[in-house]
């Protein structure tokens, strides 16, 4: 018949034979030496060995870490400096470009009107007007994924001013153009390939009187609404009398011809 | 008091010399110490029991140590390394915490 606690035959033996059955059986034999002799102290002085060489190499290994990480961050920091500096370059340039390209239309009456609304409504120059302020943000106290914006919630809010009317949308400080994509790297957000921090500030360039009421229609609003009452992330929707929108510094010059 | 001295003796070395091990036997440092620590709890137990033997601990220690290291690297090289590392600290752990527990009943008698 089986022991009641066969299956737990295992668990009893370990703590049973916790200690090696061979000392018990050398003392029978009578080979017992009662103290440690010269052949335990080398194996002693061996585990000794091995303590300290793993404590050594845990307690080094830690501040290279550390200093790597730093180090990395250091990177990150350079890099974004410098695309900073290549940005401010750009707008620069891209200003140079502008007054090169009205010099050259300037015998057309049409020509440099044309053009600054192509370039306004592409996104290549800063604008100013009235307009709404959009801040969403998390939910407060919440740490779970659904009390998070997500890079698709800032997208239908985005699509939602447009189709409101707006003519021009930045969100924190990044114009939104045709070329601007609204992404998730990580677990941050990413306007123009550049990491957003929290909150969220949207600004958009309209009629402030219409934009709000118009916004609440549209897929993105009802959206919103939807996240707000359900989610709890905060939505702040103010109007404004004066909004300065940079210029997209991504937006790349592809087909140009020489002027004749 | 040889024990003691012997391993202080070995800690001490290991901090002076800080040997670098080779970049194999890196990851089974640790459970090679966990099987030495068992070995040591145990060879504890049997001096306080006056069963001591000096050749069933050196046996002990180092079949611990190879054993324990050796079960990790088969373990590794058939893809489930961590899942046996883990089996062997908790057979070693669970007597480690018995033959530590008979230590203290035997030292203050509680």
């Amino acid at each position: 018949m089986q022991a009641p606690d066969a299956s737990m035959d295992l668990l009893r033996q370990l703590r049973e034979e916790a200690v090696d059955p061979d000392y018990a059986r050398a003392a029978s034999d009578g080979r017992a030496t009662r103290n440690p002799g010269a052949m335990s102290a080398i194996a002693l002085v061996i585990a000794g060995a091995l303590f300290a060489t793993a404590l050594v190499s845990t307690t080094r290994s830690k501040p290279l870490v550390t200093s790597e990480r730093a180090q990395l961050m250091g990177y990150i920091r350079e890099a974004e400096a410098r695309q900073d500096q290549l940005r401010t370059d750009q707008a620069a340039l891209r200003a140079q470009v502008d007054t090169i390209q009205k010099q050259a239309l300037g015998g057309s009456a049409s020509l440099p009107a044309l053009s600054t609304t192509v370039a306004i409504a592409s996104g290549a120059v800063p604008v100013t007007g009235p307009g709404v302020v959009i801040v969403v943000d998390d939910a407060a106290a919440s740490a779970s994924v659904d009390g998070r914006v997500l890079d698709q919630d800032l997208a239908q809010l985005v699509n939602g001013l447009w189709a409101a009317g707006a003519e021009a949308v930045a969100v924190n400080g990044h114009r939104i153009t045709t070329r601007t994509a609204i992404r998730e790297a990580g677990s941050a957000i990413t306007v123009d390939y550049r990491s957003l921090d929290r909150p969220y500030r949207v600004e958009a360039i309209g009629d402030p009187r219409k934009l709000p009421a118009d916004f609440t229609a549209t897929t993105g609003g009802s959206w919103w609404a939807y996240l707000n009452r359900n989610y709890g992330l905060a939505f702040d929707l103010q109007t404004s009398d004066a909004l300065t929108l940079p210029a997209d510094p991504g937006l790349g010059l592809t087909v140009a011809t020489r002027a004749r | 008091m040889i024990a003691i001295l012997g391993l202080l003796l070995g800690v001490a070395v290991g901090i002076w010399l800080s040997p670098t091990l080779p970049a194999v036997l890196q990851p089974y440092l640790p459970i090679m110490i966990v099987a030495a620590m068992d070995a040591l709890f145990g060879a504890t137990r049997a001096y306080l029991d006056h069963t001591f033997s000096d050749k069933v601990f050196v046996v002990s220690f180092i079949s611990n140590v190879t054993i324990a290291a050796l079960i990790v690297w088969i373990g590794d090289q058939i893809g489930v390394g961590s899942q046996l590392s883990t089996a062997v600290i908790v057979v070693l752990g669970i007597r480690i915490f018995t033959n530590a527990a008979a230590i203290r009943r035997k030292v203050i008698h509680a």
